[in-house]
């Protein structure tokens, strides 16, 4: 199994810990990896569709001559991706693109590159047996909150296009269950984070953190698990100011979707470098250091 | 066929606690849940407060959460419900305070966050001596966005409204969508109309997470109408201060290096010169040193140059 690897701004900036682990576990599934570094970011959507469409396009045209699917580990990144895709099998639409924009640069996209987030390829093209096959540490007693967020899900005429994919609806929890560990479910799971509205309306960003994280938190969850760096970013990151706002402690570690599926494989924390979030994972640490 | 109602109460005059006060009615499978409602309070319960006007699925007055989805009961049939629920249950819409069992408060809702929208056309030439023409391929799509009838089931899921309820929300952006799209609104006239949609609490206040598309009655799509009215403001010039350094940094960036240079970034958007803003985010910028998450340094990519190329002929083509 081999990906054109597209890894996103994130993971190769304020998240390198989500880059690290992605490797590793794939390397451990026996995934082949060749990272797309000549490509542009999606645009995440900061740029108009106008901007970001032609650069997504030239990504593409990469990959079909790479002759590979693209897997990515961000679900801002996916969703830009899949929605970008999903115009760009208009003929029409995409002979324009081919001709204004990559004709010069001798690409032209034909419309036939798959996108697929790791969590998907884990499911549909890895195979959940295989996977199960290789679980060296299961996280007995871990509790875990799935947090989708927004991009992943929707809008869901494009991300969970048919009903041979309707399951993704439910791929984290069943992922957090197979991997040993214990679903704690909670309201917000597939709402946004709040990391868009960090520049226009930072109190709301941050209430949408204490919401969601607050919520996991007084469920007794030891973490939360994400596909999307960026509510990594902001559930994590922002989680000691959101605890400013409104005065409540909350302490609950983030996880990255790669970071737990490595945790069961048998990589340790520090492998799947745990010490670089900003909310302690000590109690996470605790109990997966039991279970060694 | 014998139904069970369970409704939620909830009186202002009594507490104001919610509750639920559960109802045995017989109705015919092809009743529609409005009819059982009026039922109840004909036979049993004449203190049970709805809303209901049209009947006909045209007024959105009716909307409420029946068995955890948020429909109108005017076009929702019994047989349709018990089909999948042995009961009926119905709760008022959510994010939006409720003034008695199902009745919610409209006026702080819905009226106040359209009149916000300044939903009236105001055309370049007012007083123009003829009829202001429009081709029709022009006015198609706004059309049909006037046939939101305000029932707020687009705001009923809005991911933003639980923690701040003075965001405009969908519905009132799809009313902006209407009159930003209209080609009658030119010149200055756009210029202050875009004005209204990026006022605060309004287009820039959207997670844009795409939960509203398939709530509407209507069919329409308010998550992609703030999409679409998203690139119009790009392309007119973004009118709200901070997003627009924001979005300038970001297309900078990847036009300069293919890439997002998030350090960069994140100063940008607080303005270069804007010590206070830059001073708060220190104590951030220190944990994520401390924890080794500050991205190192940001170097070019290959390919950039035609990263670049391809971005300014994009512009270019506004």
């Amino acid at each position: 199994m081999k990906y054109a690897f597209y890894p996103g701004c994130v993971a190769k900036g304020g998240c390198p810990e989500l880059y690290s682990a992605a490797c590793k576990v794939a390397e451990k599934l026996d995934i082949e990896l060749e990272e797309m570094s000549d490509v542009a970011c999606t645009g995440a959507g900061c740029m108009p569709t106008q901007l970001s469409d032609p650069i997504n396009a030239r990504t593409f045209a990469k990959a079909e001559q790479m002759g590979l699917p693209i897997m990515t580990i961000c679900s801002t990144c996916q969703g830009v991706f899949s929605q970008a895709n999903h115009r760009l099998q208009d003929a029409e639409y995409r002979e324009e693109i081919n001709r204004e924009y990559l004709a010069e640069e001798g690409l032209s996209y034909q419309g036939t590159t798959e996108v697929k987030h790791m969590l998907w390829v884990l499911f549909e093209d890895y195979g959940i047996e295989k996977l199960k096959a290789l679980i060296e540490r299961p996280l007995n007693g871990l509790r875990v909150s799935p947090f989708y967020g927004c991009f992943l899900r929707r809008p869901g005429n494009i991300m969970v296009p048919t009903k041979d994919v309707g399951a993704r609806r439910g791929y984290l929890e069943d992922l957090t269950q197979i991997l040993g560990a214990e679903n704690v479910d909670i309201s917000g799971k597939t709402k946004c984070c709040g990391f868009p509205i960090l520049t226009a309306n930072e109190e709301a960003s941050l209430g949408m953190v204490a919401k969601h994280a607050g919520e996991s938190s007084q469920k007794g969850a030891d973490c939360m698990v994400t596909p999307c760096p960026l509510c990594h970013l902001n559930l994590d990151g922002n989680q000691p100011r959101a605890e400013g706002q409104t005065g409540e402690k909350i302490d609950l570690p983030i996880i990255h979707l790669p970071q737990l599926v490595g945790l069961a494989l048998g990589f340790n924390t520090d492998e799947m470098q745990l010490g670089r979030h900003i909310v302690s994972t000590k109690a996470v640490n605790d109990k997966v250091d039991m279970l060694t | 066929m014998e139904v069970t109602y369970k409704v939620h109460r909830k009186d202002p005059e009594n507490g104001g606690e919610s509750s639920y006060s559960t109802y045995q009615v017989e109705l015919p499978e092809d009743a529609t849940v409005l009819d059982g409602l009026q039922k109840i309070r004909d036979e049993q319960d004449d203190t049970l407060a709805f809303r209901a006007s049209c009947c006909q699925g045209s007024c959105g007055e009716c909307a409420v959460r029946i068995n955890y989805k948020a429909q109108f009961t005017c076009t929702t049939r019994i047989g349709d419900v018990t089909k999948k629920a042995p009961e009926i249950l119905l709760d008022p819409v959510r994010n939006i305070p409720v003034i008695k069992d199902l009745v919610f408060d409209m006026d702080r809702f819905t009226w106040n966050k359209m009149a916000a929208m300044k939903p009236w056309m105001e055309p370049d030439d007012e007083f123009a001596p003829t009829e202001n023409l429009v081709p029709e391929s022009e006015m198609a799509d706004v059309r049909k966005t006037m046939s939101c009838h305000a029932c707020s089931l687009c705001d009923e899921g809005c991911a933003v409204l639980p923690v701040n309820f003075d965001f405009l929300g969908p519905a009132a952006m799809v009313k902006g969508y209407r009159f930003v799209m209209d080609p009658r609104e030119t010149g200055a006239k756009m210029e202050a109309r875009m004005k209204v949609v990026e006022q605060p609490q309004g287009l820039w206040d959207c997670v844009h997470c795409y939960e509203a598309d398939g709530k509407c009655p209507r069919g329409l799509t308010p998550s992609s109408k703030i999409m679409e009215i998203r690139d119009v403001a790009f392309k007119e010039g973004i009118k709200h201060e901070k997003v627009g350094r924001h979005h300038a940094s970001f297309i900078n960036s990847v036009k300069q290096t293919g890439w997002l240079d998030e350090r960069k970034l994140v100063m940008e958007t607080e303005g270069m010169t804007n010590v206070t803003g830059l001073m708060k985010l220190l104590p951030t910028a220190v944990r994520a040193l401390r924890r080794g998450k500050m991205p190192g340094r940001h170097e070019k990519r290959p390919g950039a140059d035609q990263i670049k190329r391809i971005l300014e002929k994009a512009e270019d083509s506004k």
